[in-house]
């Protein structure tokens, strides 16, 4: 039964069943896929486009690839305009400044889909392989000073002629990574999870007709950036304008000031971070669409975080910044811990609002991903191993509670820790405390939430830390006259009882017996403290998220022991 | 000997009933009925449906139970002050979770709650090593001053899970011997009692929501025990579980977070049965209710199961993990009394907004004002008004009409376009739901049949068929009470599961095999306790398996006898043919087991399907009218009108046509044609190859 109507029902079923297709390729990646940052982490992200690239559906495990996946194709269609796409055919890009730019990391897979001779749409995927090659296991490092070092690029290369594979690009793979069962099974997954959503790309269209598809896409676009405009007309028009710091660029470099303002009129928001530091010798730098899709999860965060995004919703965004910023590095500076400061970016679009619209924005968190890598020799197994993990934090308070303890940062999302079990069992670690601190911070009318104390014991003979922790030495902000948050840092205490403080090492040597504290901030207070109901106060003396001390000094309250 | 099920819902508490014949085995025909649940003493509804039925309690030979009692006890908060009993230095595993923060741009995301707050999680010096080695035994003077502690807390349950006790519960049932007696009237479930497998945030979970409804569920256990006592039964008394079998009230009293899912377990495993029952293995079940519709997919004979299961979990809420072997379903918000609806800048949606029963939908005329599913079937006249609600209600169609004119004119198309695209948009969520349980795990939804059953399932089985390829839809006897029906056929069923890294190739079958042996040796132990000797256990074992540095997990089932090298070669080969069917791609990275998983069943004896007697009477004598029908792009039809309950075997319908009976109607679609079995279940099929 074909129904080739355009009623607005059929239009609705057409809009969620792409929804649906989009699920399904999600679920392809997650359970097939090799890199534990892509199933647990659920670093990566699909996507469905229309013919000319504009974003119909995505599904996200974090919400930083909102504003790659349309510049991704864009940027095919604009190198193979004189070359034909066929059925068939299937891409591959890393490219960290072009369209669809991240870092070299992130590989995306893209398939154009065919209807009747015709190239309807694209289904993408893109996601954070554990090993792309470069100078340092796991790639990401925090020391490099040019792109080379971060591993093998591969710049919109066709993976697959007309279904033919291109074995050549699979052997260059396989040769420059350490550990290629793990880079192809990923490359396979994303390889999959296109096959599957062309499939279901050829049925859809097939039941209601081009015609009738078409004009779904179109209206489901329209309905984007209907809304969007809807919401932003509810937000308090004017300029607002903050200022803050990067603290490194993992070379020791810094702090770099970075500052932007918002521009919030009728139909339109304008973001401009003129002003901005020049981009720096360290991997911290960001590409420009890199910056956008940064810009793009506050933006939908401010406007309407329940409706699924598409390319509409951004019509009424704009984003200005130089060349050559932090937020818009060229090449071949090195990117690969990109993630600071588009997470810096949309930090300081949120600073510059929560004030204005506390109903969407809380305080400050601790903005940091503060991913650790620890790579050595597994002391039974006696294999390789390579540990990849982001650390939960505190997220700030909002105008009405207390802000959330032991939390990815906003540049995560649907992501998961490694249970200790699992991390016990596949690396030479034992993990001694998993839980918050009461550090001296956040506190407020409702206090910030609490980060966390991993500390991890080396079993491995020997091994090597790298690790980026933001935010180590300026601390997440507050909201009216509350307490700032507390800073990231990582401690390794020696055998002799030394320790050392640690933001973002860069391969440090390890040792049986060291313990390693990773260490994440607390987020900022919302609020006068002296205003704190005396009841939560107590109540967290009793739970010991604060001590007898901070009662005292910030609340006024004697714990009475 | 009478056999009994009864299932309590948050507002009807049903029971079936079936008579066999002690000579043929065969059972009579099911008689239902229903009585009002009695929230919170819901034993109560229990003992009135039964006085309702006039069945002699000393007669009743099978009394298997089915409610919803643990999950409202959860979702209501309802449970008992908990604390938990964790390894130094990981109280707060509970209260971090898992990190994640589904709800990606909404920057005031609040995660769950835990159940027990941080005062009372307890940390003692213990460890156990990833191989289950013990690092450090339990340190039984810090649980000493620990429990002093709990005496002034006003705690009546206590959980405790340390790290990889999976591996070893060793340090688990030192501290547990040592709580049961410093504090004889505490509940303590331990974590190896109700789940041995890695990960300890959901296994923390498990264990904290189980100790946390167990003083009330088995409470509640109790009250019916005695309750049936008292009236006279001295049948063999069950309740259902959320792995689609039985178990015995004693061992559903140790564990109750095990009856979590009890009811939808029945549906599903009853449309299993149903299938077997008729030679039918591969199954794709359908069960639509007022608010929601949920669906499950079983192969071969097989229900899936999955302990990946969270309650109260959404899109974008994570939930709270409670990993018990449960029955794999999906269950969207799609029912009788969902509501369609505009948001602000005009998108329409249908669900999972519902008008539940109080207002419900507008013909209730119960101040019901936004139209429903319910509602379009009444403008469509598949559903007849005159039976609407069985009988008891009288819609009101003007003020039916109304609501839909409104939705019409937003819109700007007519009445009649409105009513069949609501339905449209119902019958697309749905078959959006069963591709999640069909595709989405590699099946083609055209090899299997699918059986609908709840109020609302024959309304748009057809549909919902043909938006999935799928050629054979059943409608089976009593559709309304169906998972009633299923529980009289369920075996005991008791899983096992184990983590264990296993790689295939490097280690012998004789481990694999030893693994299985220890479960089985426990199982047997346990069935022995209930008075079940061990020559009346059936097993099936299974490994989930996994190449090496994936995370996810295939199952793959593996031989009970001769265990051995060879087997071991097959469970490979068999995971690379599952791993190529479910994701298009092999691997040749080595494979490894992560779990070992026995089912053991004490099987019970089934009742045979009861025959419906050839009255001589045709097909004529079922037909009570004609109607005009609205069948979407096929326009409105005159079409027969049949009463399901004078249909009889061997009888033939051709679509289009509606089959009607008090509590359900079936919607029979050009194309397709029904035959009536010597049962009396509808077999619809269709007889036109759809075009693609």
């Amino acid at each position: 039964m074909t129904h080739s109507r355009e009623d607005p029902f059929t239009i609705e079923i057409i809009q969620n069943s792409l929804a649906a297709i989009s699920d399904e390729m999600f679920e392809v990646i997650r359970r097939t896929a090799m890199s534990p940052i892509i199933y647990e982490a659920l670093d990566y992200s699909v996507s469905i486009t229309d013919g000319d690239g504009n974003m119909l559906t995505q599904g996200n495990g974090v919400p930083v690839f909102l504003g790659v996946m349309d510049s991704l194709v864009g940027e095919i269609l604009e190198r193979y305009r004189d070359e034909p796409i066929r059925p068939g055919d299937i891409f591959v890009s890393n490219d960290p400044y072009g369209g669809g730019s991240t870092h070299l990391s992130d590989i995306a897979v893209i398939s154009p889909v065919f209807f009747d001779n015709q190239l309807i749409a694209f289904v993408v995927n893109k996601s954070h392989f554990t090993e792309v090659g470069g100078k340092d296991p796991g790639s990401w490092t925090t020391n490099a000073v040019e792109v080379f070092q971060e591993g093998l690029q591969l710049p919109y290369l066709k993976l697959f002629s007309e279904g033919c594979v291109n074995q050549s690009i699979v052997s260059l793979l396989e040769a420059n990574v350490r550990l290629p069962q793990m880079t192809l099974g990923d490359l396979w997954a994303g390889v999959a999870a296109n096959r599957v959503g062309t499939r279901r790309m050829h049925d859809l269209i097939g039941k209601y007709g081009l015609s009738t598809f078409i004009v779904a896409c179109r209206a489901l676009l329209n309905y984007g950036e209907r809304s969007v405009c809807t919401e932003i007309n509810n937000l308090p028009k004017g300029t607002y304008c903050a200022e803050d710091v990067i603290d490194d660029d993992g070379l020791g470099n810094g702090p770099f000031p970075i500052k932007v303002r918002v521009d919030i009129s009728e139909n339109d928001f304008t973001v401009d971070f003129s002003g901005s530091n020049a981009q720096v010798p360290g991997p911290i730098n960001a590409s420009r669409t890199a910056t956008e899709s940064g810009v793009r999860a506050i933006f939908k965060a401010l406007t309407n975080p329940n409706i699924p995004a598409n390319a509409g919703c951004f019509r009424p965004l704009n984003v200005i910044c130089p060349a050559g910023t932090v937020f818009t590095a060229d090449r071949p500076a090195p990117v690969s811990l990109y993630w600071e400061t588009i997470m810096a970016a949309a930090d300081l679009i949120w600073k510059a609002l929560a004030p204005h619209i506390p109903e969407r924005l809380p305080a400050g968190h601790f903005l940091s991903v503060c991913g650790t890598m620890i790579s050595g020799t597994h002391p039974i197994t006696r294999e390789y191993f390579l540990m990849v993990e982001p650390l939960v934090g505190g997220w700030g308070a909002s105008f009405n509670a207390d802000g959330q303890n032991g939390q990815f940062a906003s540049a995560d999302g649907e992501t998961y820790n490694i249970p200790i079990e699992i991390l016990e069992t596949l690396y030479g670690i034992r993990a001694t405390q998993y839980g918050f601190h009461n550090e001296d911070g956040g506190h407020g009318q409702y206090r910030g939430g609490k980060g966390v104390v991993l500390e991890l014991e080396i079993l491995a003979e020997d091994a090597t830390l790298t690790a980026s922790f933001g935010r180590h030495a300026s601390k997440p902000w507050s909201v009216g006259g509350a307490a700032s948050g507390t800073n990231n840092r990582i401690e390794i205490e020696r055998l002799d009882g030394s320790i050392d403080t640690h933001a973002m090492p860069s391969r440090v040597p390890l040792f049986q017996g060291d313990r390693l504290r990773l260490i994440t901030g607390t987020g900022g207070g919302y609020g006068d403290p002296h205003l704190r109901d005396p009841n939560s106060v107590k109540l967290d003396l009793v739970d010991g998220y604060i001590t007898a001390d901070q009662s005292l000094k910030y609340y006024l309250i004697d714990s009475g022991d | 000997m009478i056999r009994v099920a009864t299932d309590v819902g948050g507002t009807f508490t049903d029971l079936v009933s079936c008579e066999i014949d002690q000579d043929t085995g065969v059972a009579s025909a099911v008689r239902s009925h229903k009585a009002n649940s009695t929230p919170p003493g819901f034993q109560k509804g229990v003992m009135d449906v039964l006085e309702r039925s006039r069945l002699e309690p000393e007669e009743i030979g099978f009394f298997a139970h089915g409610t919803t009692m643990v999950i409202n006890a959860l979702l209501g908060r309802n449970g008992a002050r908990t604390a938990l009993i964790t390894t130094q230095g990981f109280r707060d595993v509970l209260e971090i979770g898992r990190g994640n923060r589904p709800d990606l741009f909404n920057f005031h995301y609040r995660k769950p709650m835990p159940f027990v707050p941080r005062h009372l999680r307890f940390e003692v010096l213990e460890r156990t090593g990833y191989l289950g080695d013990i690092i450090d035994p339990v340190d039984l003077k810090q649980l000493a001053a620990v429990l002093e502690q709990l005496k002034s807390m006003d705690v009546s349950s206590i959980a405790v899970c340390f790290l990889h006790s999976y591996a070893n519960p060793e340090n688990e049932v030192l501290a547990l011997d040592y709580i049961s007696k410093e504090c004889p009237e505490m509940a303590c479930i331990a974590s190896h009692m109700i789940s041995r497998e890695w990960r300890e945030f959901e296994r923390t979970s498990t264990t904290t929501l189980s100790a946390y409804v167990h003083p009330v569920a088995a409470k509640y256990l109790e009250n019916l025990n005695d309750a049936m006592e008292d009236v006279g039964c001295v049948g063999n008394m069950y309740v259902m579980k959320s792995n689609g079998g039985i178990d015995t009230f004693s061992s559903a009293t140790k564990s109750p977070i095990n009856l979590l899912e009890s009811g939808p377990a029945a549906g599903v495993f009853g449309a299993v049965e149903l299938g077997k029952q008729l030679s039918i293995g591969n199954i794709i079940s359908l069960d639509v209710g007022g608010t929601t519709a949920k669906c499950a997919l079983s192969m071969n004979g097989e229900i899936q199961i999955t302990t990946d299961y969270r309650v109260e979990a959404t899109p974008t809420y994570p939930g709270y993990p409670v990993s018990v072997p449960t029955v794999d379903l999906v269950e969207i918000g799609s029912g009788g009394g969902s509501i369609c609806w505009i948001d602000d800048n005009g998108k329409l949606s249908v669900g999972p907004r519902s008008a539940g029963a109080d207002p419900g939908p507008v013909a209730y005329g119960l101040g019901g004002t936004q139209p429903t599913v319910s509602d379009a079937h009444l403008i469509t006249r598949r559903m007849n008004s005159r039976l609407f609600f069985g009988g008891e209600i009288s819609p009101d169609i003007s003020a039916v009409e109304d609501a839909f004119r409104v939705l019409a004119s937003q819109l700007n198309v007519t009445l009649d376009e409105v009513a069949c695209g609501v339905i449209r948009m119902a019958d697309s969520n749905m078959a959006n739901a069963l591709r999640l349980v069909s595709v989405n795990r590699g099946h083609d939804p055209r090899d299997f049949t699918l059986i609908v059953f709840g109020g609302g399932g024959g309304l748009h089985a057809i549909s919902v068929a043909n938006e999935l390829g799928i050629n054979r839809v059943l409608l089976p006897m009593n559709p309304d009470v169906f998972s009633a029906w299923g529980m009289l056929l369920t075996d005991l069923r008791r899983d096992y599961i184990r983590t264990r890294l296993i790689p295939v190739s490097k280690i012998g079958a004789a481990y694999v095999r030893q693994q299985f042996e220890d479960m089985k040796n426990e199982a047997i132990a346990e069935f022995a306790k209930d008075g079940i000797p061990d020559h009346e256990l059936t097993w099936s074992q299974y490994v989930d398996v996994r190449y090496r540095g994936q995370e996810h997990t295939v199952k793959i089932e593996v031989p009970t006898d001769r265990l051995d090298k060879l087997a071991l070669r097959q469970i490979e080969k068999d995971f690379h043919a599952e791993h190529d069917r479910k994701y298009t791609f092999t691997l040749e990275n080595p494979v490894e087991i992560v779990n070992s998983h026995l089912i053991v069943y004490s099987p019970v004896a089934k009742p045979a399907l009861n025959e419906l007697l050839s009255t001589g009477q045709s097909l004529d004598d079922a037909f009570s009218e004609s109607r005009d029908v609205n069948f979407d792009i096929h326009g409105w039809l005159t079409v027969p009108i049949y009463d399901r309950l004078l249909l009889g075997p061997d009888m033939e319908i051709q679509g289009p046509a509606i089959i009607q009976e008090p509590s359900s109607t079936f919607v029979l679609w050009p194309g397709w044609q029904v035959d009536v079995d010597k049962f009396g279940i509808l077999h619809a099929c269709r007889i036109e190859s759809q075009e693609d």
